[in-house]
């Protein structure tokens, strides 16, 4: 059994990130008690971020809002400021497994957790954020857009831990939506995923899309779509996507079915989008 | 070992812990909750609900060491005349009975929350707890039940 360690302020945490032979933080240890169960979890140190202040809150910046890494998911759903600000956050944190994972999961152990099929990186890539890190050596930030090294790999380093999620505020006008599609059943991880945000700046108009579950890291990719109406934006949307669609056949679908499955959810994600700006 | 003290349905309990010790297991074992159930183990089932300061927990997934002062509900604890228990009584919302504790706090938590919820809304905050004798219908009559008795913890 890994030795747990419960630092008091975030020095000590970098500190005993940085000492420890084998140190894994311990964000909401949902995903962390599932795999030490399946004895799947090699680290000797856990560092729990629970005892160190200042890490759930959630604060307006002057671009949008700026969300401490230890904030309980369903807080995502559950916040006047986040639904005002970022509503396409709030509706996909909404949608990961169920409210008693929400209470406890963090928004930093989630992105940390880098499974490929996570639901809120979809709207983060979309919305534009900046993941805040810190150790010994100091303090970086990464764009969520780089955040996705490779299947199960982040951009976290050893020593490392988040300390904040920064999301650009929705712009005024757009209109976003995020569609979970699982097989399973109707709370189960999703077979396909998608996250799409509409903008409108400066007379262009842009889909922004994240994907998730249909590669080995989720995807981004924004397209111009000024001009268009409702069927060649969908078109176009479809278009984009599919060669980001690279699924990983497993016991909720095979290769065959999760890319149908992705070009609906490509599909259902901007045609709710739209209907989200013809009712505003 | 530490001692770890929590207060469990109004009563306060120092107990002894391990570091790596799940809450689902102290409430069992040392605190004598059996209405705390395991199922499946990992977050999927809700057999193992407990409200912690007054949100939900799946106790198979928590350190008992995180919760040191905590205000913990479990189902055995709720009074007699519970409206969300009697709701779920008047409505035969059980067979073996397994999983309704978490349902019941699952639904406390819901009307804390939303007190007057839609179909739609009970389904979501429900639709992570599973019962194995699908007694779904009799669980979301009662969750509208309790509702419309304005249950209260
Ligand atoms: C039943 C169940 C169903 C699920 N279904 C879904 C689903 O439908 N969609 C979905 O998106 N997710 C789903 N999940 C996964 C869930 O989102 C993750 O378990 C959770 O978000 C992980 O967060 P945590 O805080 O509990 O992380 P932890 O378990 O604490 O940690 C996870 C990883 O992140 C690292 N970490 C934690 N915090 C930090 C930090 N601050 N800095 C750096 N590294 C850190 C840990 O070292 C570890 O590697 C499900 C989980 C369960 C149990
Ligand atoms: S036993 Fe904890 S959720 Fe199933
Ligand atoms: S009543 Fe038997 S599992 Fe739900």
């Amino acid at each position: 059994m890994p030795v747990l360690h419960q630092p008091r302020d975030l020095d000590e945490a970098c500190t005993l990130l940085a000492e420890l032979d084998d140190p894994m933080v311990y964000g909401g240890g949902t995903a962390i008690q599932i795999l030490l169960k399946q004895g799947l979890l090699f680290a000797e140190n856990l560092v729990d971020l629970s005892f160190v202040p200042g890490l759930t809150a959630i604060e307006a910046t002057a671009t949008g809002i700026r969300v401490g890494a230890m904030t309980p998911l369903r807080r995502m759903e559950t916040d006047a400021q986040v639904a005002g600000v970022v509503p396409l956050a709030a509706a996909t944190y909404g949608h990961v497994a169920n409210p008693r994972v929400r209470n406890t999961a963090s928004v930093g152990g989630n992105i940390a957790h880098g499974d490929y099929r996570l639901d809120p990186p979809t709207a983060l890539l979309a919305l534009d954020a900046q993941v805040e890190l810190r150790s010994a050596h100091g303090q970086r930030r990464v764009p969520v857009r780089d955040f996705f090294v490779d299947f199960q790999l982040t951009a976290v380093e050893h020593g490392e831990l988040i300390t904040a999620i920064e999301i650009p505020a929705q712009p005024a006008g757009s209109a976003s939506s995020y569609v979970k599609l699982s097989s399973l059943g109707e709370n189960d991880w999703p077979s396909a995923s998608a996250a799409a945000l509409l903008v409108t700046e400066a007379g262009r108009r842009t889909l922004r899309l994240g994907i998730g579950a249909l590669a080995p890291i989720p995807q981004f990719v924004s397209v111009d779509v000024s001009g268009h109406d409702l069927e060649t934006t969908v078109e176009a949307a479809k278009a984009a996507a599919d060669p980001l669609i690279d699924p990983i056949p497993d016991v909720r679908g095979s290769v065959t079915y999760k890319r149908r499955l992705g070009l609906v959810a490509v599909e259902d994600a901007v045609r709710r989008a739209w209907k989200d700006q013809d009712d505003d | 070992m530490r001692m770890l003290n929590l207060t469990v349905n109004g009563r306060v309990h120092d107990v002894p812990v391990d570091d790596n010790e799940l809450l689902l297991d102290v409430l069992r074992t040392k605190v004598g909750c059996t209405s705390v159930r395991e199922g499946c183990g990992v977050g999927a089932c809700g057999a193992c609900t407990v409200l912690v300061d007054g949100r939900s927990v799946s106790s198979c997934l928590a350190l008992a060491v995180r919760h040191d002062g905590a205000e913990i509900v479990t189902a055995d604890g709720l009074p007699g005349d519970d409206a969300v228990v009697e709701a779920f009584v008047e409505c035969g919302a059980m067979q073996c009975g397994y999983c309704i504790p978490g349902f019941v706090l699952m639904t406390h938590e819901l009307l804390a929350e939303n007190p007057q919820p839609d179909a739609e809304q009970i389904a979501a905050h429900l639709e992570g707890n599973i019962c194995r004798c699908g007694t779904y219908p009799e669980i979301c009559a009662a969750v509208t039940s309790a509702a419309a008795r304005g249950a209260r913890l």
